[in-house]
Formats: structure tokens, C-alpha cells, sequence
């Protein structure tokens, strides 16, 4: 009931085209509206929703069962995501000498303020190059407060020439994330700039 | 369905705002090939999740206890008997003391967001997933992990029911009358519902059926039983005929 | 404090008869009695239910046994015969009750309350709520706000707003009351506070460091400070200053003393509150969690805990001088005591990001030989590596 609604309220405030789109397999380029670019073997779904000005969604079965977040080129000086309430729930930005351990950080951070999730933990963090840029691939588990359902992520992300470069799949623990992850694994393996 | 009273009274109020264009609102979906031998299964009937109350003039949810318990008390009553006519047995679901509660109650977390999404992104137009639309069957699950859980053991299948009634207060009809006269759509009254099975070896979800206008008066025997009968309808195996003839 | 200002604001004190605080017999565990009382209840036992099997329910150790035992210090055995106590990990400063009898307490509240009989007064005010019934009267009049807007949208076209929610707030929300019912929970909460052996001045102290951590958290995000706190900072709750005014003063009306039990409270919270407190940093409210952290400190001093806390707050930050100040602030925190290896790897990103390699690289070196099975260990090698 929470997404119905979620979602209908989204369309009411975003006047964004309506209608979530087809990724056929085969290269995509400018994701999220950035050099971000990557070649699906298989299909997926684009979510015409917009969560911030950087970011594109894309899923299988709906975003809160499996999803695919590309930040693209997220400046200095931005959040992660479109802030919700500015005056109270501020998101934490992208700085200049982020080090590569900072960026899980700066996405528990925003997830904090905007879902209030309380429970979140980061797990492995290992060094790991997205398309040739030295970056961190990192896992983590989380609960939103919206609907308790327990999740666990896996991301890749790097800064280059200044902005920051993130991908991330998110599922619940319960089936959905070992269900989908080595899909998200071999579209990450393809990401390029 | 686990109905949010902020979030309902979101909804309405936009309901409120935008004219109300109410296209094919009843949908069920199974797993391809999937049948129901009558007598051959036991099912576990999950904890429903009944809400009963008043739609205030102002759209928010006045939960009633009396009507709740009521409809309750019906619709279980109805549940048994639409599903003895079956043949098949239906208990419910019984909390047991024992660390499981969270673990249940994740799952049940779980369905709610499977349900949500056949709803949002296959179910109905608006926000389908093309990869959905086209209708190429229906894979939705929850998991083998539910074939684990200790207090489901013995029963072949889960049925999740969820059913929501907001029964439009004078107010509201009021608003809705002159909303009419100012060309503005206002909804009266929210009957929503649904019913689905979950195949406890498998976790796979092999059918569910999404309505989100429902009839009958829960609140009173023949109306629960009308209600059941929408919800179980296009249930796997016979069809739901109940003694009482309804249209 | 700025008293001067309650000229200016357009509040009626409430009329204490004589001055009289002696708490009526309780009426034990009522039924609800009228179809709407049992509407409500209703609702509540699916949230109990909730709450119970809840991810974010603090299980562990003794936590919910403490607090009921507080309750029952603060209300009185009568009183707190048959409730129930949640603790959850949310960090906002929150109780709340259902009508029903369960009472949920966020993590939040644990670290902003200073001593036990400030964690006492919240819940009694709470308790209060409860026992004079006011969730349903609540209820009632909510609707009736939200009858007006809608008629207002047909026959104006105005649009309403929707507000996104959580569940958490939710339990706590439905339950909302109106100024007026807010008042009385603070006079019964009061009569409480006078037989309960707490110092009856707990109750005015809460609210004037909830004021000044907002101001804090709003001087942290250079927004403008409310001097004023006129109805607008807690919806529902009556004008902040004005309430921590009157409970002052009828307060003032009590024997002085009691003991606050201070100490007391710190052993409770001590097994949680690193856990508290690693939320806190991670919410991007600078201000705010400083001053969460002075007033811990007050209560303790500077433990290793709140060091490496701060540390963490200022290194999330990184404003050019916060990183010098981490840096200095996990150093502190090592001679206080803190002996865990994460110490090391946070003094040595801090130190790395603030352009000190070699520094950096002896922190870092030293948590990869305490923990090289880490989660992180091959991140943090890669980062020494550079």
C-alpha cells in the first residue's frame, strides 16, 4: 500500500514523463544522464521516476524487491538524493578529498536522515576499479522505517575528476538479494565512463 | 496489506484533488499451470489483516472495533465454509510462544511488499513494468525459505487475506455530493482487498487476486460471505459457490 | 532564559486548583466502554503486536526492565501494574502510549535525558496521556481539523499536501494530542513528580534542553535560531518556553529536592550508549549532537565514548578544521580509555584526508595488526597503499 501511494504521490509533484521504460539487452549509454554507460545481458525495466538530478532506478520485479541505483557524476557540494526536507532533514554532500571508504559512509549518512533508517551496518569494503577508477565495492544490510522489510546492498563506487560515481542494488534479505545479485554483478562488471 | 492511516488519508486527499477516472479495478494473476485438487491440501490461514471503520468527511480512517470484530468473526466464518466446500482444511495460524515471531513477521513484511509490487507494476495500468506487461506469466515469490519455518510445518500452503473498508460517514457523502455539483471527484468509501497463496515448499506466490472496489457489507454474514467470495475468486481448484445467491 | 518573552505570547496558563497535587485512586486497567474507545484499541493491539516482533526492539540486557522500573518509581505500582515497556532503536526523542497499555521508548529520549528523573517526568507525561484517556479525544478532534480542510478543497480548490510518515511516528502519532490535552498530561504528569521522590523541577528542565538543542542543531545548519518557540516548533505541544515557564512554576509549589539519580541512570544507559551515540553522528545534525554530547558529559565527563563520538562527528563534517579537530579528539579519546583498534583506523582516515600521510599511515598500520580479518581490512590496505 505504501508504494501505491508513494508512487501516486511522486506523480502528483514530479511532472516527469509518465510510464517506466524497457532496457533491452545491449549498450546503454548516458545513464543517469551522465558518461555513465553499461551493456545488460538481459532486461530490465527503468523506473521513470526521478529520486535526485544524478540518479537513474532500474528493476526487475519493482524497486522494493530489487533495485538498481546509478549515481552519475554527483558534484561537489550535492546530496545523493533530491532532499525531502531541506530545512530538517539536510543531506550530507559530495566533498572534494572524499576517500574511498567515505563513500559508503556518505550513503549511510543519506539514508539516515531521508528513510529514517535506523539500523544499518556496512559490511565488507574492498578496493575495486569502476570502469578504470580507483573505487570501493562494499556491502551492506539496512531496515527502512517505512515498511521494516530487512535488506541488504551491494555498491560500487569511485570518485573521478571530482564527482562521484555509484551503483548500487539493494533487496530484501529474505530471497530477493541472492535471488538477483550476480545479475547486478555482471551489469557493474560492464560499467564504463 | 498493512494500511497506513496517514497514508491513507494521503491517498484520499489526492483522490480528492485529482478527478477519479476508475478503470478495471479488480485483477487476479497465477502461477502458470497451477491447480488445486480439492481435499488434497492443508492451509494455513495468516493472521487476516481486517480493517474495518469510517471514512471521516475529511478522508482519515475512524477504525471501529465493534464492526472489525464483526467482520472478523464473518469473514472467518465465510473462510471456512467457502474453503470445506472445497474439501481442503483450512487453520489459522497460530503464534506460538517460540523465537519464530519476528521471522513470520518478516515474511509477512515480505509479502506485503511481493503483493504491492504485483499490484503496482503488473496488476493494473498506470505504473506496469514492461517487463510485466506483457503478461508473460506470473513469477512472484517469497522464497523457499518459508519452507523452514516451524510453525507453518504441516500445511501446504498460506493464504494472506487483507481487507480494508472505510464505510463513507454522512460528511463524507455530503462532500461527495457537492464535490459532483462542482465537477470534482471525491471518493466515498474505500472497500479494498486481497487474497493470496503462497506454496509453503516453494515460497512461490501462485496466486493472488487484487480488488480494489469490493462489495458486500462485511459487517454482516452475507456480506462477508459476498466479500470471501470476491476475494477467493479465480481461486485455483472449484469455484466458489456459496448457499446464499448473491450476485 | 528568556521569560520576558512569555508577554508576548498569546497562552493562557492553566488553573491548578489550590495548589494541590495529591493523585486520585487509580481506576485500575479500564475497558474501553463506547464504540469509539474500542476502535481505537483496537488498532493499538496490531501495533503491539508489531512492536514486539519489531527488528528495532532493544532485547538485550536489562533495558525494558529498567525502564519499567522507572515508570513505576515515577507513577507509583498501581499505575504500572500490567503496562508494558518497548525500548527501540530509534533516535528521536520520543515515548509514547496506545491505549491499550503499551508504551514504546525510543533510544533517542535515552540520550538526551540528562538523569533518571528526567527520563521519569517523559514518561509519567506519557502515563498521563493514558490515564486521562486522551487518545481517543485526540482522534476526535484531528478529524475534525481534517473535515474543514476537505471542504475546503471542493469548494476552494485549494491542494492538500501529502506528508510522507513512517511507521514509528506513526504508533506514536495516531495518538496525537491538542494543546489543550498536552497540559493536563503535564499537571497530572506533575502530582506524579511529588510523590515519586524525583525533584519535581525534572519535568520544566526537559523541555529547556529540548529548546536548546534545537537551537543548537539550528545554529549548526546556519539556520535562524527560534528565540521565540512559538506553536509551530511541536505542532501539538504547547508553545515549548511557555510550558517549560509553567512547569517551573508550579513546580516551584513542591518541596525542593529529591534525588535525580544521576549516576543511577548513567550505569543503565552505560551498555548502549556507544550504540546511541554512533546513530546520533550518523544523522548530519552537527549542532544538535554536540550538544547531546556537552550534556552527557556534564553527567560523566569526558569518557572515552564521548570522545571518540565526537571524533566521529567532526570527522564526518570535514570542514577545513574539523579534521585537525577529530584527529585530536581520538587521541583524547585513547588516553580516556578507548581501547578498540576502530580508534586507530578513524584517527588514521581522519589524518589522511587532512593531507598527514605519515601520521595517517601508523594509525592505519596499527588497526590492519589488531584486526586484519576486518571487513574493511582490504580497503584500508588499499588506502595505505596510495
Amino acid at each position: 500500500m505504501r508504494l501505491i501511494i508513494a508512487t501516486a504521490m511522486l506523480m502528483l509533484t514530479a511532472s516527469s514523463a509518465l510510464g517506466n521504460a524497457l532496457i533491452s539487452p545491449g549498450p546503454r549509454a548516458g545513464i543517469a544522464k551522465s558518461r555513465l554507460s553499461a551493456t545488460p545481458d538481459g532486461e530490465w525495466n527503468r523506473l521513470s521516476r526521478k529520486d535526485g538530478k544524478n540518479v537513474e532506478l532500474w528493476t526487475l520485479d519493482g524497486d522494493s524487491l530489487n533495485k538498481v541505483s546509478f549515481f552519475g557524476g554527483v558534484p561537489v557540494g550535492e546530496p545523493l538524493l533530491r532532499e525531502i526536507d531541506k530545512k530538517n532533514r539536510p543531506l550530507p554532500r559530495v566533498t572534494a578529498n572524499m576517500l574511498i571508504t567515505d563513500i559508503p559512509a556518505l550513503l549511510e549518512t543519506t539514508y539516515r536522515s531521508q528513510f529514517s533508517v535506523n539500523q544499518m551496518e556496512i559490511a565488507d569494503q574492498e578496493p575495486a576499479l569502476l570502469a578504470g577508477n580507483k573505487g570501493i565495492r562494499f556491502t551492506y544490510a539496512f531496515t527502512r522505517a517505512d515498511d521494516e522489510v530487512q535488506r541488504k546492498g551491494e555498491g560500487i563506487g569511485a570518485m573521478v575528476n571530482g564527482q562521484l560515481y555509484l551503483v548500487i542494488y539493494e533487496a530484501p534479505k529474505l530471497y530477493y538479494f541472492d535471488k538477483d545479485v550476480d545479475k547486478f554483478r555482471k551489469l557493474a562488471a560492464t560499467l564504463k565512463l | 496489506m498493512r494500511i497506513n492511516n496517514f497514508a491513507r488519508a494521503c491517498l484520499l486527499a489526492l483522490a480528492c484533488c485529482m478527478s477519479a477516472t476508475v478503470i478495471g479495478q479488480e485483477k487476479t494473476g497465477n502461477k502458470e499451470g497451477f491447480a488445486l485438487k480439492p481435499g488434497t491440501v492443508k492451509i494455513i490461514l495468516m493472521r487476516p489483516v481486517i480493517g474495518v471503520g469510517e471514512q471521516s468527511t475529511g478522508g482519515l480512517y475512524e477504525p471501529n472495533a465493534d464492526w472489525t470484530t464483526q467482520a472478523r468473526g464473518h469473514l472467518g466464518t465465510a473462510l471456512s465454509e467457502a474453503q470445506t466446500q472445497l474439501g481442503n482444511q483450512v487453520m489459522p495460524y497460530e503464534e506460538s510462544a517460540g523465537a519464530e515471531g519476528p521471522l513470520v513477521t518478516q515474511y509477512s513484511q515480505l509479502f506485503n511488499a511481493v503483493a504491492d509490487s504485483v499490484i503496482e507494476y503488473q496488476f493494473f495500468p498506470g505504473n506496469r513494468l514492461p517487463t510485466k506487461k506483457r503478461d508473460k506469466g506470473f513469477e512472484w515469490a517469497v522464497g523457499p525459505g518459508i519452507a523452514e519455518l516451524k510453525s507453518l510445518e504441516g500445511a501446504d500452503y498460506a493464504l494472506f487475506i487483507s481487507t480494508h473498508d472505510e464505510y463513507g460517514s454522512t460528511g463524507r457523502k455530503m462532500l461527495q455530493i457537492v464535490g459532483m455539483l462542482g465537477g470534482i471527484g471525491v471518493t466515498s468509501g474505500v472497500h479494498q482487498g486481497y487474497a493470496g497463496l503462497v506454496d509453503l515448499k516453494t515460497g512461490e506466490l501462485v496466486w493472488l487476486n487484487a480488488d480494489r472496489q469490493m462489495g458486500g457489507d462485511v459487517r454482516t454474514p452475507e456480506g462477508a460471505q459476498k466479500r470471501v467470495r470476491q476475494l477467493l475468486e479465480g481461486f485455483p481448484g472449484k469455484p466458489v459457490a456459496l448457499t446464499t445467491a448473491q450476485p | 532564559m528568556a521569560f520576558v518573552l512569555l508577554a508576548e505570547l498569546a497562552f493562557s496558563r492553566p488553573a491548578v486548583a489550590k495548589d494541590d497535587f495529591t493523585l486520585a485512586p487509580y481506576v485500575a486497567a479500564y475497558e474501553p466502554s463506547t464504540v469509539d474507545e474500542r476502535g481505537v484499541w483496537m488498532l493499538a493491539d496490531e501495533g503491539e503486536r508489531q512492536l514486539r516482533d519489531s527488528p528495532l526492539r532493544i532485547r538485550v540486557g536489562g533495558l525494558e526492565t529498567y525502564l519499567r522500573n522507572v515508570l513505576c518509581k515515577e507513577v507509583g505500582n498501581d499505575r504500572c501494574a500490567g503496562i508494558r515497556i518497548y525500548a527501540v532503536e530509534v533516535p528521536t526523542f520520543n515515548a509514547s502510549m496506545m491505549p491499550n497499555g503499551a508504551m514504546q521508548v525510543h533510544s533517542g529520549l535515552l540520550l538526551r535525558a540528562r538523569n533518571e528523573a528526567e527520563l521519569a517526568a517523559v514518561l509519567g507525561h506519557e502515563f498521563a496521556h493514558f490515564e486521562l484517556r486522551h487518545s481517543l479525544y485526540g482522534f476526535k478532534n484531528r478529524r475534525g481539523a481534517t473535515d474543514a480542510m476537505a471542504w475546503l478543497t471542493v469548494l476552494g480548490g485549494i491542494s492538500n499536501t501529502p506528508v510522507a510518515d513512517t511507521n514509528f511516528s506513526l504508533l506514536g502519532s495516531i495518538y496525537q494530542f491538542n494543546r489543550a490535552q498536552e497540559t493536563e498530561a503535564d499537571l497530572l504528569g506533575l502530582k506524579y513528580l511529588a510523590q515519586s521522590g524525583y525533584p519535581a523541577q525534572s519535568a520544566s528542565e526537559v523541555w529547556q534542553a529540548l529548546m536548546a538543542e534545537a537551537d543548537a542543531s539550528a545554529l549548526g545548519r546556519k539556520q535562524k535560531v527560534k528565540a521565540k518557540y512559538s506553536a509551530g516548533f511541536f505542532d501539538t505541544h504547547p508553545a515549548s518556553l511557555a510550558r517549560a515557564y509553567y512547569l517551573a512554576t508550579e513546580a516551584g509549589k513542591l518541596p525542593p529536592g529529591g534525588d535525580a539519580r544521576a549516576k543511577e541512570y548513567n550505569d543503565a544507559i552505560a551498555p548502549y550508549i556507544s550504540r546511541f551515540l554512533a546513530a546520533q553522528m550518523k544523522l548530519n545534525d552537527f549542532g544538535g549532537s554536540e550538544y547531546i554530547l556537552s550534556n552527557i558529559a556534564e553527567r560523566s565527563g569526558w569518557t572515552g565514548d564521548l570522545l571518540f563520538a565526537r571524533g566521529e562527528l567532526y570527522r564526518a563534517r570535514a570542514n577545513p578544521r574539523d579534521l585537525q579537530q577529530a584527529s585530536e579528539f581520538y587521541r583524547q579519546a585513547k588516553l580516556a580509555g578507548y581501547a578498540a583498534p576502530e580508534l586507530d583506523r578513524n584517527l588514521g582516515l581522519s589524518l589522511l584526508r587532512n593531507g598527514q600521510s605519515d601520521e595517517a599511515r601508523i594509525a592505519l598500520s596499527a588497526y590492519l595488526a589488531a584486526r586484519p580479518d576486518a571487513s574493511d581490512a582490504k580497503a584500508i590496505t588499499a588506502l595505505l597503499a596510495n
